[in-house]
């Protein structure tokens, strides 16, 4: 439609491009505010962090926050247990929960809409309410300040399958009739046939886990108190002292932090992209 | 003979569909379902996570006790208005945008981001600009407004009237990047094929969304509009780190209170009959959206 | 049928939680699960004592938050240290803004802690009701500890009769003044014993310029004790009790001096951009601010120019007779593993030694002496613009807590921070404001 009005009528089709770029570039820099926020803030002094009306060119420049965020607190050590909890939380947490989301998008057995609802509802409830008898609970199990209580408390997820399970849903029910048909079993077809076509799914379920890991930090706050466990998050809030704030040393540990996010997610970007699911159709 | 036969096929149906699940369902059973309802039952108790470990059983009182408590009023009228504030807009909001990031345009890389970013950008970044931009004496926006001639532009997050609405705005703003993803997904998955058949058969725009698009996200749609549901009755981190539920109680949300009652209070019971009004009040939206979910999806 | 397994599966599943919480289920209260706690403390105890005579190795847990930012932790730390060789000190640390409510959640699952910091008052009540921490007064009486030098502040950590807990450190609140910019103006510098009245003409001669480059005569920070710290200093004032109109005129007055003579940064401003309090006082964007004394060790690291301090103004215009403030104290755990080695350490670092320490670093302890007054007084001499007579300020024989110990402390802290938002956002009229807030506080305490 659009090509054929660029035909017709070009002045119409360029008014129309230069507006939704406009109005895209528009978006793009209030989306980003944040972010130069957080880079200008970085390089600033301690007491020009909440200057206002805000400067977003620093009146002083300090390169050296970014030095002084590595000595000050272990900042390394932090890193390297953040990226081992968030990579294998991650990783488990998309392996279980596409398997348990094809049980319930596509095999039909006993109470399996009474379970899916009870799996769902769960996500209702908010943490803060059983954060303590779960605290107690892994206390007695010795899982306090260790990464792997940590592991199996955020990787056994309601949310995961409930993501999943949504995009399965939407496949057609001929493709694994098909497959039966060939003497594929169940779990042949999860892997050669699900697991391929939701790339897209497991994407966002890969981003969405990931993110909320990196940036997660009541979790860790409670769990972990021995130094060299504790993550970047934790790390962050110990510049935050209780009569002062160095804002421009949270704000440059946060934006080193937040490259690996944006490396993952650039790299994800590919799987948003073609319709994967178009080329799974045809075979 | 045959009974007997198709009952065995059945059991073993369900023992596979068991083994999809059993990977998630015993670490999710015992770290996270025994705790929930450990919460369920001090619903209707008294226990103050003190050094005696003493629970008591209380019967209705903490329910009983929501109908005097203004703070759980105001808390939960602030609750429905952010909730109804927030879902809708940003469902349409954020399936707009991808079906524009789905589009050939150039430098859509770049945009989609650009859209995510505000979602992984820590809150405190996030509240600070918000509050710039809304400032309620020189942020840009109310410079905007009285160069358009308003006289007394709102005080935004300084205004009791107008917290929860710039709230709101922060929220949408927050989020629809990360539903832009989810839709976006969700439209991976729709065949070019059938776009391209109802251009043959003359399909407009808006018949194709209509009979395409729209159905083929539908359980995407249940997703998001459900997770946004949750997500928004169970708002919490948002509060706590921009207004701590100011002006007065003008930001107090539902979970936010519950926290203060059982961190501040020490009323464990009381907290955990207050999560129990929230999870019926989801309970509901969720059966009824469910319901709507299967009267769509029910052809596939 | 199914409806029936399912509730009988939570049942089971409620039991088994029950039964790890340590409830013998349902309405039995379990008087005798505190029983047992106190006697297998009793008995940690015991072999604790034991453990310290055989001159084994102890390692105390010690719950704290700033220390990796803060110096005077590891120095104190290591001259305990080194002065009880058998005692290893290991510090547990968390982020200072979540420390309240993480210690109530580590100490609900009974974890181990000998010594625990608490940032005040409130915290530590709550502590105290859940039977979190020890009482003191056994160790008190062993050692003789003489209470007297921390300005009847160890009273005031009293519950029931009982100590808990022996203050670190401690607060007076000033205000704090730039001598610059009064030289400037020809104005003189704000004494002792200021009535309200006057402050508020002062601000108001202080004011000056426009726009970005405006001066504000002071500054009120965003706190509800930055309006009821003034009449609680003269003890007027008192949080919990069921009148709140004393503060009335103080209300009044800040609000005229926001919203008529704009001598003050309007609240609602402050809170939308979230501005600290140090940055205008540092950039010299204020005149007077009302801080805590802990400022004094923030001023010495980051400004040049010349600055004072005086008592805070009083609607009687009572002189610096009384110091007003918070604690910070020091409790041991009641799940310690080694309380008498937990003892050793809060001697030490609320005595004499620790309370040198702090006060190098312009903090002030808990733990007053002449010794104290001397540091203080030397600071001057260290750096240009620091006042003299700072120990003139510190040295005050009553101290007024500004949170008394009650369990209901933080839960009556957070209305009267709501309802101080309503009143200094103009969303109701001081009047209104304060009668809510007694009717708040009332409700919280049964009165």
């Amino acid at each position: 439609m659009y090509d054929s009005l660029r035909k017709k009528n070009p002045a119409l089709y360029w008014l129309l491009q230069v507006l939704l770029y406009a109005v895209l570039i528009l978006g793009a820099l209030v989306m980003l505010l944040p972010f130069a926020w957080m880079l200008s803030a970085s390089f600033k002094a301690q007491k020009d962090v909440f200057n206002f009306p805000i400067q977003w060119i620093p009146p002083e420049w300090h390169p050296e926050n970014y030095q002084t965020i590595w000595t000050q607190i272990p900042l390394v050590t932090y890193f390297l247990n953040t990226a081992k909890l968030t990579i294998i939380i991650t990783c488990i947490q998309l392996l279980t929960s596409s398997f348990a989301a094809y049980a319930f998008a596509k095999l039909d057995f006993k109470g399996r809409d009474q379970l899916f609802l009870m799996y769902v509802m769960t996500i209702a409830i908010p943490w803060q309410v059983y954060m303590v008898p779960q605290y107690i609970m892994m206390g007695k199990f010795h899982l306090t300040d260790s990464h792997l209580g940590l592991v199996l408390m955020h990787t056994f997820t309601a949310f995961g399958v409930f993501l999943i399970r949504q995009f399965y849903v939407g496949v057609p029910n001929e493709l694994m009739e098909a497959a039966r048909i060939d003497g594929l079993s169940e779990y042949g077809i999860w892997s050669r046939i699900m697991l391929p076509l939701s790339k897209p799914a497991i994407a966002t379920l890969c981003i969405t886990s990931f993110v909320n890991e990196w940036n997660d930090f009541m979790g860790p706050l409670i769990y972990l108190s021995t130094d060299s466990k504790k993550t970047l998050q934790l790390g962050l809030r110990l510049f935050n002292g209780q009569f002062s704030a160095d804002y421009q040393l949270i704000m440059a540990a946060s934006i080193v932090s937040l490259i690996p996010v944006f490396i993952m997610f650039v790299s994800l970007q590919k799987y948003f992209v073609e319709g994967i699911a178009t080329s799974g159709m045809k075979g | 003979m045959g009974e007997v036969k198709k009952g065995s096929y059945r059991r073993k149906k369900n023992l596979i569909a068991y083994s999809f699940i059993a990977p998630n369902f015993i670490g999710f059973f015992i770290l996270t379902f025994i705790p929930i309802i450990f919460s369920f039952v001090l619903s209707v108790c008294e226990w103050d996570a003190g050094n005696s470990s003493q629970i008591t059983f209380v019967g209705l009182a903490n329910f009983q006790k929501m109908l005097t408590d203004s703070t759980f009023k105001i808390s939960f009228k602030n609750t429905i208005v952010y909730t109804i504030g927030v879902v809708p807009s940003t469902l349409i909001l954020s399936l707009l945008l991808a079906m524009l990031m789905n589009c050939k345009i150039k430098g859509r890389t770049f945009f989609r981001s650009v859209i995510f970013f505000p979602y992984v950008a820590s809150l405190v970044a996030v509240g600070v600009v918000w509050n710039a931009l809304f400032h309620p004496d020189n942020g840009p926006v109310n410079q905007l407004l009285m160069a358009l001639g308003v006289q007394n532009p709102p005080r935004w997050a300084a205004d009791i009237h107008w917290a929860m609405p710039t709230l709101i705005l922060l929220s949408i703003w927050k989020n629809v990047g990360y539903y832009t993803i989810v839709y976006l997904a969700a439209l991976q998955g729709v065949p070019g094929e059938l776009y391209e058949a109802s251009k043959m058969d003359g399909a407009n725009a808006w018949q194709r969304f209509k009979c395409i698009t729209w159905p083929m996200v539908t359980p995407s749609t249940f997703f998001v509009a459900i997770m946004l549901t949750i997500y928004t009755f169970k708002v919490f981190d948002m509060m706590y780190i921009t207004t701590q539920g100011g002006p007065g109680r003008a930001t107090n949300v539902l979970v936010y209170h519950l926290y203060n009652q059982a961190f501040i209070s020490l009323n464990f019971g009381y907290a955990s009959a207050i999560a129990m009004v929230l999870f019926v009040i989801i309970l509901v939206i969720t059966l009824f959206q469910f319901r709507f979910e299967k009267k769509f999806t029910s052809y596939l | 049928m199914r409806k029936r397994n399912v509730l009988a599966a939570l049942m089971a599943g409620a039991m088994a939680i029950g039964s790890l919480a340590g409830c013998g289920g349902g309405g039995n209260t379990t008087t005798t699960a505190a029983g047992t706690e106190n006697s297998t403390t009793a008995a940690g105890e015991s072999s604790a004592a034991a453990d310290s005579a055989s001159g084994d190795q102890v390692t105390i847990k010690v719950s704290l938050w700033d220390y990796s930012n803060t110096e005077y932790y590891k120095t104190m730390i290591s001259a305990f240290e080194a002065k009880y060789p058998n005692i290893k000190v290991e510090p547990v640390e968390a982020s200072a803004a979540e420390y309240d409510d993480l210690i109530q959640v580590k100490l609900a699952s009974k974890e181990d802690f000998d010594v625990v910091f608490t940032k005040g008052t409130p915290a530590l009540s709550a502590l105290v009701a859940k039977g979190h921490v020890m009482a003191l007064d056994d160790f008190i009486a062993q050692d003789n500890l003489d209470l007297t030098s921390y300005s009847g502040l160890a009273e005031q950590l009293q519950l029931g009769g009982q100590t808990y807990a022996i203050p670190f450190r401690k607060d007076n609140n000033l205000i704090f003044y730039n001598k610059d910019l009064f030289d400037a103006a020809g104005v003189a510098y704000p004494e002792d014993g200021m009535t309200f009245d006057e402050y508020r003409e002062l601000a108001k001669q202080m004011t000056s310029g426009e726009g970005n480059s405006k001066v504000y005569g002071a500054h009120v920070h965003t706190w509800a004790s930055n309006a009821n710290m003034f009449p609680r200093r003269t003890e007027e004032y008192d949080p919990f009790a069921a009148d709140k109109d004393v503060l009335l005129p103080y209300y009044q007055t800040i609000l005229a001096m926001q919203n008529e003579d704009k001598s003050i940064m309007d609240y609602g401003s402050l809170k939308a951009s979230s501005t600290h309090y140090s940055g205008v006082f540092y950039n010299q964007q204020v005149a007077m601010l009302q801080m805590g004394t802990w400022f004094i060790n923030n001023l010495l690291e980051n400004v040049d120019f010349n600055w004072g301090v005086c008592s805070l103004p009083s609607v009687s215009g009572e002189g610096n007779d009384k110091a007003v403030g918070g604690v910070t104290p020091v409790s041991i755990g009641a799940y310690a593993k080694h309380p008498e080695e937990a003892w050793k350490f809060i001697e030490y670092v609320t005595g004499e030694e620790g309370a040198l320490v702090l006060a190098e670093t312009g903090i002030v302890p808990g733990y007053n002496s002449d010794k104290i007054n001397e540091i203080f007084d030397a600071l001057a001499s260290k750096k240009e613009g620091i006042p003299e007579n700072l120990s003139k300020y510190i040295d005050i024989d009553t101290y007024v807590v500004e949170m008394p110990m009650n369990e209901k402390g933080r839960e009556v802290d957070k209305i009267i921070t709501e309802e101080h938002d309503l009143i200094m956002t103009n969303s109701m009229s001081a009047e209104d404001g304060l009668k809510e807030m007694a009717e708040r506080v009332n409700e919280v305490l049964g009165q």
